[in-house]
C-alpha cells in the first residue's frame, strides 16, 4: 500500500512563515514565477518525510532568515484507507531534530529515514544532472541514499566504513610520518573489509536490477539506444582483502585508501557511449531522470509501495513529446509533486486531472482542483 | 562578552572545561555557585579535592579504587578465571548491574583510534596480555564499545593473544551499533551478555 501526503505545514522554512499546502493524489503542479518558494515547497516535503534536506548538509539553511527554528507538519494519508497519520519535524540548528509519528517520537533519524514517515520520496533537482555529468563520488551517493533509505543495516555500514576508512587513512599517514609503527594496520584492513563488503555486496545486488529500470525509462523517454550501467571496480569481493594488503606500502606513501566502495563508479552509458565524457546537455538530464524512474521502480519492487516523486523545475529544456511522457508518468503515479514556472508545458488533458498550487513570495494563494489555466 | 571579578571569570574558565559545557552553562553554574551557601561549595571543593587525592587506578584491573586493588578484584567470590575488558571504568557499573557476569574486569583506557592518535602502546593492552599469562586467564570477554573504535580495538586484542590459551569472545549483537556502552539500558546488556561470541 502506498502513502501520500495531504497537507503540509510549514512554519519558518526557507521563505515561507507560516503556509499550508494542500496536496491531491497523483499530479500537483506548484506554479509561481521565479524566487516565489517552489523549490522550497518540494525540499519541505522531502525534509519532513526523510528527516533530512536533499539539497543541502547545510541544515541550518532551511531555517528562515531572522528566525531560530523550522518545524514541518504532514498529514500522510494510505492509499485507499481513511487513516492518517500526521508527522512532525522540529528543527534548531546545534541542537537534535524533534521527530514525531502521532505524537510519539521517533527512535533513531537512520531508521525514521528508512521509511519511518510511512512514506517515500524520489526527488529530482536540476542540480542531479551532476549524478550523470559530475564526479564519481556524486554516482556513489546516488546509490548510497537510494539503498540507505530501503536498508537501515546499509545506512550504517555505509556510514561505519567512512569511519574506518578515515581511522585508516589517518593510520597509514601517522606510519609514513613515523607516528606509528603500523602494527593495527592489519586490525584496520579487517574492519575497513568488513564493512565495506557489506556495502558492496549491496550495491552488486542492486545494480543489475536498478539498470532493468533504467533501461526501460531510458527507452520511453529517449529512444530505443541501447542503455546500460556498468559498476566500475577498484576491487570484487572476491579480491577485496588480497587488494588492500597488496596496496599497503602504496596506501602508506599516499596517505589514503586506494581499495574499495569508497573508490568505485559506475558508468552511464546510452548506444555504448560514456554520458559522463560524452552526452549532450539533453542526454545527460533524461539520463538523470531515467535513474530517478529506476530508483522509484526500484524501492517499488522492493518495499511494494509507490514513492512519491518530487521533481522541481523538470520540464524546462526538454522537448515537447518528452514532456508528454513525463506527464504521463506523473499522472499514474500514487503522488507526484512537480514545479514550473509554466503550465503552458502541459496539456488541458493533463491539467484536468491535476491540482495547481500557485505560489507568490512564500505564500500560497490558492489550490485548485481541474487546473484552470490564468 | 561581559567580564566579571576575577575570581568569577576564574571559576567559569575552570567550568568551562568540563565535558559538555558550554560557556553559556558555566557562567549558570558559577552564579549558582555564588548565590547557594557556603558550605555546599566548600563541600563541593573538598570532594573534587578528596577524588583526585583519594582515588586511584587499581594495580591489576585499572578500575578506580581506594586501596590498592579494587573491590572486584579483592572479592573472592568473583570467577578468576574471566576478564571482561572495557574502555572507560565507567563500563563496569552498567555490566555489573545486569547480574550477568561474575568474573573479573580489565579497563583498556580508551580505543584504539588513529585519528585522536591512539596507538596500542596508550592503552593497557600489555598489562592485559601479561594478566593472561600470569593469572592463566581461560576466556577473555572484550565488552569495548559497539562503534568502530571499539570494535577494532577488540579485533585487535584477539589477535594479540591468539596465540595463547585464551578463548576470546565478543558480545553479541542487539546492541545498538555506534553506541556507547555506558548507555546501553541493562536488559539489553544482559541478553549481549548470555549470546556472546567467539571472535
Ligand atoms: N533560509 C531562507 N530564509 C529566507 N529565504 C530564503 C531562505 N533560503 C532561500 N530563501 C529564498 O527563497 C526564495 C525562493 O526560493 P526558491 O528556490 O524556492 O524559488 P523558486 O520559486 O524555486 O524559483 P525558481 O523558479 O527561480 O527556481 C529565494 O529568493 C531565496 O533567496
Ligand atoms: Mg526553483
Ligand atoms: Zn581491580
Amino acid at each position: 500500500m502506498s502513502a501520500y501526503l495531504r497537507a503540509l505545514r510549514l512554519v519558518n522554512f526557507r521563505n515561507y512563515v507560516d503556509a499550508t499546502a494542500l496536496l491531491a493524489p497523483g499530479l500537483n503542479i506548484v506554479v509561481g514565477e521565479n524566487a516565489q518558494g517552489k523549490t522550497n515547497l518540494l525540499e519541505a516535503i522531502a525534509f519532513n518525510v526523510t528527516g533530512s534536506s536533499p539539497r543541502t548538509p547545510k541544515e541550518n539553511e532551511v531555517v528562515r532568515w531572522g528566525a531560530d527554528f523550522t518545524r514541518t507538519e504532514a498529514r500522510v494519508a494510505l492509499d485507499g484507507s481513511t487513516d492518517e497519520r500526521s508527522v512532525a519535524i522540529g528543527y534548531a540548528p546545534g541542537q537534535k531534530k524533534r521527530i514525531t509519528v502521532d505524537g510519539a517520537s521517533a527512535t533513531s533519524l537512520t531508521e525514521y529515514a528508512a521509511g519511518g514517515a510511512g512514506a517515500r520520496v524520489v526527488t529530482f533537482f536540476p542540480d542531479d544532472i551532476r549524478v550523470v555529468k559530475g564526479a564519481p563520488s556524486d554516482r556513489r551517493e546516488f546509490l548510497d541514499a537510494l539503498l540507505s533509505s530501503l536498508r537501515p543495516a546499509y545506512a550504517r555500514a555505509a556510514l561505519e566504513y567512512a569511519k574506518a576508512v578515515a581511522q585508516r587513512n589517518q593510520l597509514l599517514r601517522r606510519i609514513r610520518d613515523g607516528f606509528s609503527s603500523g602494527r593495527t594496520l592489519a586490525t584496520w584492513d579487517r574492519k575497513v573489509v568488513d564493512l565495506g563488503k557489506t556495502v558492496l555486496a549491496g550495491r552488486e545486488a542492486a545494480l543489475p536490477v536498478l539498470e532493468e529500470h533504467f533501461k526501460d525509462s531510458l527507452r520511453t523517454l529517449y529512444g530505443p539506444e541501447k542503455a546500460a550501467i556498468r559498476y566500475g571496480y577498484s576491487a570484487t569481493l572476491e579480491e577485496y582483502s588480497e587488494a588492500l594488503r597488496e596496496a599497503h606500502s602504496a596506501d602508506v606513501e599516499r596517505g589514503t585508501t586506494s581499495v574499495g566502495p569508497h573508490r568505485d563508479d559506475f558508468e552511464v552509458l546510452l548506444g555504448g557511449v560514456n554520458l559522463t565524457t560524452f552526452g549532450s546537455q539533453g542526454q545527460q538530464r533524461l539520463a538523470t531522470l531515467a535513474l530517478k524512474f529506476a530508483a522509484r521502480d526500484y524501492v517499488r519492487e522492493a518495499v511494494g509501495e509507490d514513492p512519491i516523486l518530487l521533481f522541481d523545475d523538470v520540464m524546462s529544456e526538454l522537448d515537447e513529446r518528452r514532456r508528454e511522457y513525463l506527464a504521463g508518468y506523473f499522472l499514474e503515479s500514487t503522488q507526484a509533486v512537480i514545479s514550473t514556472t509554466n503550465l503552458e508545458y502541459f496539456d488541458d488533458e493533463v491539467l484536468r486531472r491535476t491540482r495547481i498550487i500557485r505560489i507568490s513570495g512564500g505564500s500560497i494563494l490558492e489550490t485548485a482542483t481541474d487546473g484552470v489555466r490564468k | 562578552m561581559a567580564t566579571y571579578a576575577r575570581p568569577v571569570e576564574r571559576l567559569i574558565t575552570e567550568l568551562s572545561k568540563l565535558p559538555s559545557i558550554g560557556p553559556r552553562s558555566a557562567q549558570r553554574i558559577a552564579f549558582h555557585v555564588i548565590r547557594g551557601k557556603k558550605e555546599d561549595a566548600i563541600g563541593l571543593a573538598e570532594a573534587l579535592k578528596e577524588v583526585k587525592e583519594k582515588i586511584k587506578p587499581c594495580r591489576r584491573c585499572f578500575n578506580l579504587t581506594e586501596a590498592d586493588e579494587c573491590e572486584i578484584c579483592r572479592d573472592a567470590r568473583r570467577d578468576r578465571s574471566v576478564i571482561c575488558v572495557v574502555e572507560d571504568p565507567y563500563d563496569i557499573g552498567p555490566i555489573e548491574r545486569t547480574n550477568e557476569y561474575r568474573g573479573l574486569y580489565h579497563v583498556l583506557g580508551g580505543a584504539l583510534s588513529p585519528l585522536d592518535g591512539i596507538e596500542p602502546e596508550d592503552l593497557r593492552i600489555a598489562e592485559l596480555i601479561e594478566r593472561v599469562r600470569n593469572e592463566g586467564t581461560g576466556e577473555l570477554v572484550i565488552a569495548t564499545n559497539p562503534n568502530t573504535t571499539g570494535e577494532a580495538t577488540a579485533l585487535f586484542i584477539a589477535q594479540e593473544v591468539k596465540d595463547l590459551p585464551v578463548r576470546v569472545t565478543a558480545l553479541a549483537s542487539g546492541l545498538p551499533v555506534g553506541g556507547d556502552l555506558e548507555y546501553a539500558d541493562e536488559v539489553t546488556l544482559g541478553r549481549a551478555f548470555a549470546g556472546r561470541r567467539e571472535l
